[in-house]
């Protein structure tokens, strides 16, 4: 008997038990579904988080206080990176075209009877260059409001929102921690980074935070939470992170270990990538033993369907088919169980890609690898788990199987 | 010019069990079957005529002796060869009928021919032609639970014919079915005889096997009346 012939009565048998058929393949279909959205997810993920990363603005170098291994202790330790240090990058290191000073607080603001919380970002007026900003209306911070520690303020777009409605924010006072400043123009739309809606934060001066909001912190100078440069070109990045470093190592008068670290955008995708790979690779796994038990699943039913079909066994047996096409037939059987649950998983995964694509701004790659993957490793699934009880079949005497009325 | 033989038996013997508890439930049996023969195989329950059955039907393999089926030394085939004896030249009935639910009656004739590897149309139409046979040419696409139990026997005698068998083996075909069901497929088994196929029956019922025209007596696994007249029973036993 061909296989042609073997795969139509297998059909032919599955179709006449629907709801067992599709119980059966419930297993498999779950777990290729989970698989191909696991790792679609993983994979969108993955891209976003590079996508902001890359959005931070071309040739990014950034200069963090503390080392990279330790740095939660550094809030207990003097705070070393200060003002001084970027206007000596700024200044002394060639293969730099910009740098920007950023000091960081979550703090209330307040229009009227309207209070939010935002993050302020104290900086000054080359954040826009490097970092690949630009206001949408009004003007950014200028040399002398940093300078004269102005009580100036540039507005996120939503927060714009959020405060004033449809008013016009320019020209209006708003107060932060009781101090009022004035609104001087508002920034056009980023977007999300790593979950922090850019869109929301508030900009003032650097030295205007310092003085009036946060006050120092540091014995060494006006202390920062990072420092954002941006290298000439694409190829002065590593260049330019040596220098830094030197620099800073003589500034910070170092002999042993760095108190600061150098990260590239590269060295941050890096270890995003790490990150969200190794989330990719565990919702693979989890995803992968779901099929493994719809395999089993399959294998259960299987064993009981060669039990109940004994007598059935025995006819064919005794009108001619050998025990190869009894085997052949039960692996067949088995094969498209898991072949058709992987085809229907595959399909509500990507369904459900398409869904979180929708309605969030993760767009998941729909990957034909681990479609290929996905099914062909149910189609083993198939053949490995119908093994056993195909052979049970093949194996039963006609005589026995016959009689067992 | 004589008939050819369809079965020849030489000193079948056939054991279960070893040592103390050995039976012998066919014990160096010698047995010559004809071509056209119409026979009963008869015996008390336990006396080896089922155990004859299964061997002639080659579903089981004799402790030893030969047995040639049509010209062929069966007894030292493989499972797939023996499998493929089957297909061709044996035909089943039994008393269960064994018809597979799923199928209609026409699938269900044509499943011996799809082992066979017939060709799609011929196992049509030779399905068709097997059960206009039996008398079920207007039932053809019934699935067996909507058959009568005579209705299904014989979609299960259309079966076993539609290889075109050299021998036809029926267990106990009528266990199952009520006396005139039993006459009509008698008679279905009687007309299948005079067209020249050759029959053995398994039975237990006298009536049944009256009808044939030899019955082979078995009595602790041996024959002892190899050539008994349907008329003698009730004679011996």
């Amino acid at each position: 008997m061909d296989i042609f012939e073997s795969s139509k009565m297998a059909v032919k048998t599955l179709t006449a038990n629907k709801l067992r058929s599709t119980l059966t393949m419930l297993g498999i279909i779950i777990g290729n579904a989970s698989v191909i959205a696991m790792i679609g997810i993983g994979q969108g993920a993955q891209r976003l988080a590079s996508e902001q990363f890359e959005s931070l603005g071309p040739n990014v170098l950034f200069i963090t206080p503390g080392k990279r291994e330790t740095r939660s202790r550094t809030f207990d330790l003097p705070k070393t990176l200060v003002m001084q240090d970027a206007e000596a990058i700024a200044t002394q290191v060639p293969s730099v075209a910009g740098v920007a000073a950023q000091r960081q607080t979550q703090l209330p603001v307040t229009y009227r009877n309207r209070n939010v919380s935002a993050l302020i970002v104290g900086t000054t007026p080359t954040f826009l260059s490097v970092r690949s900003f630009d206001v949408a209306s009004g003007r950014f911070l200028s040399d002398q409001d940093v300078e004269r520690n102005t009580r100036v303020v540039v507005l996120g777009p939503d927060l714009v929102d959020r405060l004033f409605g449809t008013t016009n924010p320019i020209g209006q006072q708003v107060r932060i921690k009781d101090v009022s400043f004035q609104v001087i123009g508002v920034m056009q739309p980023k977007g999300a980074f790593l979950g922090n809606n850019q869109d929301e934060a508030v900009y003032v001066p650097i030295t205007t935070l310092a003085n009036r909001l946060t006050g120092r912190t540091s014995p060494y100078g006006l202390d920062l939470t990072f420092i954002s440069v941006s290298a000439r070109d694409e190829a002065s990045i590593s260049e330019a992170e040596f220098q830094i470093a030197n620099l800073l190592r003589l500034r910070h008068k170092i002999t042993d270990e760095d108190d600061f670290s150098v990260q590239t955008q590269k060295d941050v995708l890096q270890i995003v990538g790490t990150i969200t790979g190794g989330l990719t690779a565990m919702l693979a796994a989890i995803a992968g033993i779901s099929l493994l038990v719809g395999g089993i699943g399959i294998m259960n039913i299987m064993l009981v369907s060669v039990t109940e079909r004994t007598q059935e066994i025995g006819l064919r047996k005794a009108i001619g088919a050998s025990q190869q096409d009894i085997l052949v037939q039960f692996m067949i059987e088995a094969v498209i169980l898991s072949a058709a649950g992987g085809l229907l998983g595959t399909g509500i995964g990507v369904g459900g890609i398409l869904l979180v694509g929708a309605l969030t701004p993760l767009q998941a790659g729909i990957s034909p690898v681990a479609i290929a993957l996905a099914v062909g490793v149910s189609g083993g699934i198939g053949l490995f788990f119908g093994v056993f009880p195909a052979r049970q079949a093949a194996k039963l005497d006609p005589i026995v199987a016959l009689r067992s009325a | 010019m004589p008939n050819a033989v369809i079965i020849r038996l030489e000193e079948i013997t056939k054991l279960y069990g070893s040592g103390d508890t050995e039976i012998h439930a066919l014990d160096a049996v010698d047995l010559l079957v004809e071509q056209g023969e119409y026979c009963a195989i008869m015996g008390a329950s336990g006396s080896g005529k089922s155990t004859m059955m299964n061997i002639i039907g080659c579903l089981d393999r004799p402790s030893s002796g030969r047995y040639y089926l049509d010209g062929v030394d069966v007894a030292g085939l493989g499972d797939t060869q023996l499998a493929h004896i089957r297909n061709r030249k044996l035909g089943f009935v039994f008393q269960q009928f064994h018809l597979l639910p799923q199928l209609s009656a026409l699938e269900n004739v044509m499943l011996p021919m799809v082992y066979a590897s017939v060709s799609a149309a011929e196992r049509h139409d030779r399905a068709v032609e097997a059960l206009q046979r039996v008398g079920l040419g207007n039932r053809m696409n019934n699935k067996p639970t909507q058959l009568s139990g005579g209705q299904q026997q014989r979609v299960a005698i259309a079966r076993a014919i539609v290889n075109r068998p050299v021998l036809l083996l029926a267990d106990e075909p009528t266990g199952a079915l009520d006396s005139h069901t039993t006459q009509e497929i008698l008679g279905i088994f009687g007309e299948l005889n005079t067209s020249g196929i050759t029959v053995v029956m398994v039975t237990h019922e006298p009536e049944v096997a009256r009808t044939t025209r030899r019955v082979i007596w078995f009595r602790d696994g041996k024959v002892i009346h190899p050539h008994m007249a349907p008329a003698q029973i009730g004679q011996v036993a």
